[in-house]
């Protein structure tokens, strides 16, 4: 059972002149405990798609459908408890309250929810237990490390116990034996029935998923199955051409790689929304399972 | 998300900024502080006159030159003329004034206040702050007041030179309670302390007058001293309590009658004390009632704006909050209840510090004001309304926040 369907979705921001068609026309169906990278260049549009999917925002045009229920036209409050019972987010940039304790900050979502302060603490704290912060707790964000506070941030995404857990660029301020520890923790929730979107640019991520979507100028260009484990064909061919130093790097990898995929799309401009399903936004559909 | 999590949440926040806080909060404190001392200073001087009536008895009538009230036509007092006139020794009366109120009919006894403007000295030492009056023998009886230490004059010592003094005289000037026998200089003149009041404690002649401080001589060796008697006040009481109406019309009357016509003098009885303090008051009152609602309207407009930077300074706070799930109401509520905290912290902090001061100025004046309940609790309930009106503004900016752009915000 698909849990979202992402239909004829666009989104344009700004007026007049200055407006920019972030995304364009995307179509996506993602299934029930999947875990799908979504990877492109900066710009492509992926934290757009990621921002609708767990609707922080509402697409301009299209409709999308989260566990078959159509959500793009409710209103700011049921988005607002929407987000609170069904979506887990994790950040790049972590965004754990500093003032909080990282129990108290584990535990928020279930504050806006209503759960009494001893069931939120016993929640929180199992939970913590489950990323290996037991002895953190009462801990601010700011005496803990990168990777601790990613984990304290997974933590929190999964308190509300989420159909989807949305995260974009996790592993983007942590070296690369905490972005392991984060993606193993990411794997296990997944392993556990968790439908999982993950923002990289690290190809080698790309080992921990089930499915990598690439995106470019607001759509979606190449859309694949891969076995867990393994670095997919693109993803691989991006490893392998360029010698990963920095971020940058796996910036330059991706964009080149996007070039390499050979369709029209890549030299097509910004354009004004435009209903035109044209066969080649068909051809980008992705291969069913 | 419940109110009792709400704040304390606030006040996690709250404390996070101690400094700014504090400050945002002068203005209520200032407010509350204000308003609760001058209606408390006003209660105690209002019970104070409360007891000095009831002692003094509601027949003790008081004549003062110049025309201090107004009345309508009960003869209420509606109106207190010249607030300084009130105080002791602004105007005077003369020896012939004396001599028609005495012979007024129903008056059965006359104490006339004269007043000797005088520093006294003790060898070579000057003591300026006693006040310096010449009486009759009437004078303690009159007030009720009995004499601790040695005697009062009698009439036949009417034209010694002898004095009694306050109780703080003798400490003050003699440092030792009873100088009796000792020898003070007035205007040139010695004079022997005779005897020592028991400590007063209420101001009968004039509010603020502290008889503690006062010189009683004879009214003869007054004279003697100034040439001529400045009459303060004169001290009368009727024949019977029942009277009292009919002696104060009768003074009137005959004073009126010697004044050719003029209304420059006033009549008062003891109880209506009471009114011409509570309408000196209603001055008082209403000037800091207005500095203070000042105040808590400038607290107010503080909090607003710093609840307005805190939002601002809070936008990403706002956006993660958003993005695990709280509604534009929780997120409201939350700013909401922080400026209602800060108001009220603000106002219990000057409704602490008002207690404070009670206590001092019970120890360092005579006032003796009283806090009341009622005015803590007004108190209370304006600072809490000062926050829920001027935090509307702030909570629903930061309700209005979009998710997106304030994750965003650096
Ligand atoms: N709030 C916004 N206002 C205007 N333009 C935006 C906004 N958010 C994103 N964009 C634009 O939309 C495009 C896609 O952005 P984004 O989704 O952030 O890309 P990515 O996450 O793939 O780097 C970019 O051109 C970006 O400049
Ligand atoms: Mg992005």
């Amino acid at each position: 059972m698909p849990i979202i369907e992402l239909k004829e979705i666009s989104k344009i921001f700004g007026f007049g002149d200055a407006t920019t068609l972030a995304l364009d026309e995307i179509d996506l169906v993602i299934e029930k405990g999947e875990f799908v990278a979504i990877m492109g260049p900066s710009g492509s549009g992926k934290s757009t798609l990621m921002n609708l999917i767990g609707l922080l925002d509402r697409p301009t045009y299209g409709s999308y459908k989260l566990g078959g229920k159509d959500v793009s036209r409710l209103r700011t409050n049921q988005l607002a408890k929407i987000r609170r019972d069904r979506v887990g987010y994790v950040f790049q940039s972590f965004n754990l309250l500093p003032r909080l304790n990282v129990l108290e900050n584990v535990a928020l979502p279930l504050v806006y929810k209503g759960v009494g302060a001893n069931k939120r603490i016993k929640t929180a704290s199992a939970l913590l237990e489950r990323v290996g912060l037991s002895d953190r707790e009462y801990y601010l964000p700011k005496h803990l490390s990168g990777g601790q506070t990613q984990r304290a941030a997974i933590a929190r995404a999964l308190v509300n116990s989420p159909d989807i857990i949305i995260a974009d660029e996790p592993t983007g301020n942590l070296d690369s034996e905490s972005s392991r520890v984060v993606m193993e923790l990411l794997s296990d929730i997944h392993k556990l029935g968790n439908t999982i979107l993950l923002v990289t640019h690290n190809p080698e991520l790309t080992r921990y998923v089930n499915r990598v979507v690439y995106m470019h100028d607001g759509v979606i260009v190449h859309d694949e199955n891969t076995p867990i484990g393994e670095v997919p064909k693109l993803a691989r061919k991006a490893l392998n051409l360029f010698q990963r130093k920095t971020e940058e790097d796996d910036l330059a990898g991706v964009s080149a790689l996007m070039k390499a995929i050979p369709t029209k799309h890549t030299t097509k401009k910004p354009r004004a929304k435009a209903k035109k399903p044209t066969s080649r936004s068909k051809s980008m559909k992705r291969i069913k399972k | 998300m419940s109110i009792t999590r709400n704040i304390r949440s606030a006040a996690q926040s709250l404390k996070y900024s101690k400094w700014r806080s504090l400050m945002t909060m002068t203005g209520v404190i200032l407010g509350v502080l204000s308003v609760i001392t001058i209606v408390s200073i006003g209660e105690g001087v209002k019970r104070q006159v409360v007891g000095q009536i009831n002692l003094l008895g509601s027949d003790l009538i008081s004549v003062r030159p110049g025309n201090l009230v107004t009345r309508d036509k009960n003869g209420n007092i509606v109106k207190v003329n010249q607030i300084s006139s009130f105080a002791f020794g602004s105007g005077s009366m003369s020896d012939s004034d004396l001599e028609t109120i005495k012979s007024s009919s129903g008056v059965k006894t006359v104490v006339p206040i004269g007043l000797v403007n005088s520093g006294v000295k003790l060898d070579d030492v000057q003591y300026n702050q006693s006040l310096v009056i010449a009486t009759n023998d009437k004078f303690p009886a009159m007030l009720k007041q009995t004499i601790n230490h040695g005697v009062f004059f009698d009439d036949t010592d009417s034209n010694k030179h002898v004095v009694v003094i306050g109780k703080r005289v003798a400490e003050n000037l003699f440092a030792e309670n009873v100088p009796i026998g000792r020898t003070l200089t007035i205007r040139g003149v010695e004079f022997v302390v005779i005897g020592v009041f028991e400590e007063f404690n209420y101001s009968p002649l004039a509010y603020g007058t502290d008889l503690n401080q006062a010189i009683a001589m004879p009214y003869a060796a007054g004279q003697e001293l100034t040439g001529h008697n400045q009459l303060a006040q004169v001290l009368v009481r009727p024949e019977s309590v029942d009277q009292t109406t009919a002696v104060i019309a009768a003074i009137n009357k005959k004073m009126t009658l010697a004044h050719g016509g003029q209304n420059d003098f006033t009549v008062l009885k003891q109880d209506e004390n009471l009114s011409v303090v509570s309408n000196i008051l209603k001055v008082f009152t209403a000037f800091i009632s207005g500095v203070a609602a000042m105040s808590l309207l400038i607290g107010g407009i503080g909090i607003m704006n710093i609840m307005l930077v805190s939002v601002t300074e809070r936008t990403r706070e706002i956006g993660i909050r958003k993005a695990i799930g709280a509604t534009n109401r929780q997120i409201s509520e939350q700013f909401f209840v922080e400026a209602t905290i800060l108001s009220s912290t603000g106002g219990a902090i000057g409704i602490g510090l008002a207690f404070v001061i009670n206590a001092v100025l019970r120890i360092v004046t005579h006032l003796n004001p009283v806090i009341s309940l009622e005015v803590v609790l007004i108190s209370a309930g304006v600072s809490i309304a000062l926050g829920i009106v001027f935090g509307v503004i702030p909570a629903v900016r930061a309700a209005r926040k979009d998710p997106i752009e304030a994750l965003r915000y650096e």
